[in-house]
């Protein structure tokens, strides 16, 4: 997995890339939760990420209710077809802010 | 086709990428397997993934290693998972209620969701043989 961050406003987007697995989890929490928990608003940007599993999507469900908690948002953008199979199979699509 | 491969692995995350990529490759080499790659794949790494987290959860420094096998015979796959770590009890494997949305949880509902049938048998040499299976 790897990463790139942008800075527009308030809005911090997250690009990543790859596979995120059990291995990579906490690498995309320690890049995520400090966003969230200064406020941002945080758009993760799911195009090249090429396979998620259950650890992946814990992170996607951990960031979004630390977001509701402290009064920010995390939103989902331009997620990858392999990705959205597997929230979709959580049934996680209407839980999730998904664009 | 018939298809019958074999690989051990050690028991740590960075094993699981490995694992992934030895199914690919496997259903790879069948029309039927690689219409439903992106599913097995996740089927087979969540469930190595668990033993990785569950059954050598005390012992994360193992140098034991993790056997899975993949076979396709008569339309049927059956993919084993054998390990020497914790026995695992039956009785606590449950995923979580989809609607009680918190992290964790839902490796083996997908696990179930994809496979048909998931079975624990005994065999000699081994902890935990672990037998996911799916017909065509």
């Amino acid at each position: 997995m790897s990463y790139k961050v942008t800075e527009e406003g308030n809005i911090s987007t997250v690009f990543l890339d790859g596979e995120i697995d059990m291995d990579k989890t906490e690498a995309a929490k320690e890049l995520i939760m400090p966003l969230i928990e200064a406020k941002k608003e945080v758009h993760l940007n799911l195009k090249d990420v090429q396979y998620m599993d259950s650890s992946g999507i814990s992170v996607l469900i951990e960031s979004h209710q630390k977001a509701e908690e402290v009064g920010t948002k995390v939103t989902l953008k331009e997620i990858s077809k392999s990705v959205l199979k597997v929230i979709m199979m959580a049934k996680l699509e209407q839980i999730l802010n998904l664009e | 086709m018939n298809i019958v491969e074999s690989q051990d692995f050690a028991v740590n995350t960075k094993s699981l990428r490995e694992v992934r990529d030895f199914a690919r490759n496997i259903f790879d080499k069948s029309p039927i397997l690689q219409s439903q790659k992106d599913e097995l794949v996740l089927a087979i790494a969540e469930a190595a993934q668990n033993i990785v987290k569950h059954a050598y959860k005390d012992n994360q420094d193992t140098t034991d290693k993790m056997q899975i096998k993949i076979s396709f015979k008569d339309n049927e796959l059956e993919i084993g998972f054998f390990d020497k770590g914790k026995p695992v009890n039956e009785e606590n494997i449950k995923h979580r209620k989809l609607d009680d949305v918190k992290p964790g949880g839902l490796g083996t509902y997908f696990i179930q969701q994809i496979m048909d049938e998931v079975v624990f048998k005994e065999s000699t040499g081994w902890h935990n043989h672990l037998v996911l299976t799916k017909k065509y």
